[in-house]
This record gives structure tokens, C-alpha cells and sequence, in this order.
């Protein structure tokens, strides 16, 4: 059931969802929604992990420990880049990241 | 059912990135996640499935709801959502995403996939013997975010100063 799905179509819809993610990055201003944005880029990292780990190649549980890992990055990531948005913000209330790079110095 | 998945995974993504509220974004990711989590199950890899609705859709969500409620937004004209060189940005995401999504369709399955279900053994087995080492520096890493956390939102309390001392601007921080 599950192997009716071509591989490359796993990968395309992981590449498109870390693209989708790129592009918010690249254009969005509010540092939240930025933080938002590398969260999927990494979600779509760890399909493309899962999706190799169990289709190509030589098939084993390897690619699901490395999700695992990227699991504990992205948490770490998220507080850190939280604390560092409240930080900012309570020295100038603004997520604006135009705005806080102008303040620098 | 992967078509429904796709369909709603990207369609989540576009949300994040265009939706003129933030807890509309911040929602959507949510949903993306919880699409990305059924992805897996059809994968076969049903306990990084549990993992991920746990991990992403509950903590990461909500941690991401805390950080919108901290920084309230002020309401402003939706041209001013995105930043001045959005056009190059997109513009740039999408001509890497287009080699690269051709070259994502080349890869074909191995002859043998791994059956659906059963990989909590092999993942416990894999984590605790073969990676134990970066499984410690794992948790290291997550203390140390999390003292740094603390540490970079703490504030600076008046206690420290000494009592009765007269009160000194320059002795505070650079909190407002």
C-alpha cells in the first residue's frame, strides 16, 4: 500500500516545503513568522530524512535517529530564538527586523 | 491520501508565509506539521510520527503562541508584512526551487523498503547503542539552551542594588 508512492515524490513535496520556507524567510519582516519559517525548513528536512531512510538505498533506521536529533535541535532553536526575540523586543518594542537592525551600535 | 497530504502541507506553507495574522500563520504551521507527521505515517515510520505531533505540534506550537502573545502586534497596512527586497527574495527562492524539485523526482525507490510499522525497537536500539554519545551531547545542547534561554530573558532586579543606596540610572541595564 504504502510503496504505491514513488520516492521522488516524497522528496519533491519535502523540497518544495523547505523552499516554501526559504522564501518566508527571505521576505517576511516579523522575526516571529521568520522563527516560524525555519521551523518547516527543518520539518522538511527531517520528510526528506524519513523518506530516504526507509525507500533508498541500503534501508535502515538510521535517517529516523538523525530526525531525532534534528527534533532536539529545533527545540533548542526555538527557545533560544525566542529568548532572543523577547529580548529585543523589551529594549525596543518591535519584531520588526528591519527595525531592529537599524539599531544596532 | 498522499495527494490530500501534499495538497494540505503546501498549502499550509503558503499560509505561513502570506497570512496577514500572525496566529493565522502560527496556526497554519501547526497544521503543516500535523500533515508532515501523516506524511510520515505513510512512510511507515509511525513512532517518528508519535514524536512529531508531541514534539512539534504540541511544544513548538505552543511555544511559538507564547512568543506571538509576548509581542503584541500593532495593526498596520499588509504591504508593510514584507520586507523591502521581497521581490528578489522570491524571486531567488523560487529559481533554486525549481532545479531542485526536478532533480527530487530522479530518485527511485530501493528494490526492498523497510515494513510499515514496528521501528520503535530498531530506533531505541540505534539511539541507545550505535549514537549514545551524540545522544548525551544532545541533551547537553538542550541545557544549555535552556540556561541560555533564562539567562538572555531574565531581568535585571532593583534587589541587586545595594539598599538604601540613592537611586543610579547608569547602574541599570539597558532595560527601558
Amino acid at each position: 500500500m504504502t510503496s504505491a508512492v514513488p520516492l521522488g515524490a516524497f522528496i519533491a513535496v519535502s523540497a518544495l516545503l523547505f523552499f516554501i520556507g526559504l522564501g518566508g524567510v527571505l521576505v517576511r519582516r516579523n522575526a516571529v513568522v521568520i522563527l516560524m519559517c525555519v521551523e518547516l525548513m527543518l520539518n522538511a528536512a527531517n520528510l526528506a530524512f524519513v523518506a530516504f531512510s526507509r525507500r533508498f538505498g541500503l534501508v535502515d533506521e538510521r535517517g529516523s535517529v538523525f530526525v531525532v536529533f534534528v527534533f532536539v535541535v529545533a527545540a533548542a532553536e526555538v527557545a533560544v530564538g525566542l529568548a532572543i526575540i523577547l529580548a529585543a523586543y523589551r529594549n525596543r518594542p518591535t519584531v520588526d527586523v528591519d527595525e531592529i537592525q537599524r539599531m544596532k551600535g | 491520501m498522499f495527494g490530500l497530504l501534499t495538497v494540505s502541507i503546501l498549502g499550509a506553507g503558503l499560509a505561513v508565509v502570506l497570512a496577514p495574522r500572525i496566529t493565522t500563520s502560527a496556526l497554519a504551521m501547526a497544521f503543516a506539521f500535523l500533515n508532515v507527521a501523516g506524511m510520515f505515517v505513510l512512510l511507515g515510520a509511525e513512532t517518528v510520527a508519535a514524536f512529531q505531533v508531541l514534539i512539534y505540534v504540541g511544544a513548538i506550537t505552543v511555544l511559538i503562541l507564547y512568543g506571538v502573545m509576548f509581542t503584541p502586534q500593532q495593526p498596520r497596512a499588509y504591504g508593510l508584512f514584507f520586507q523591502g527586497q521581497t521581490p528578489w527574495g522570491a524571486l531567488l527562492a523560487a529559481l533554486v526551487a525549481l532545479p531542485v524539485v526536478i532533480v527530487a523526482f530522479t530518485f527511485v525507490d530501493a528494490g526492498v523498503a523497510l515494513e510499515p510499522g514496528n521501528d520503535l525497537r530498531p530506533l531505541g536500539t540505534s539511539v541507545f547503542r550505535d549514537f549514545a554519545f551524540p545522544f548525551e551531547v544532545a541533551s547537553l545542547l538542550l541545557l544549555a539552551a535552556m540556561i541560555g534561554a533564562i539567562a538572555l530573558v531574565r531581568r535585571e532586579r532593583e534587589i541587586e542594588e545595594p539598599p538604601g543606596a540613592p537611586h543610579d540610572p547608569q547602574r541599570r541595564g539597558p532595560r527601558r
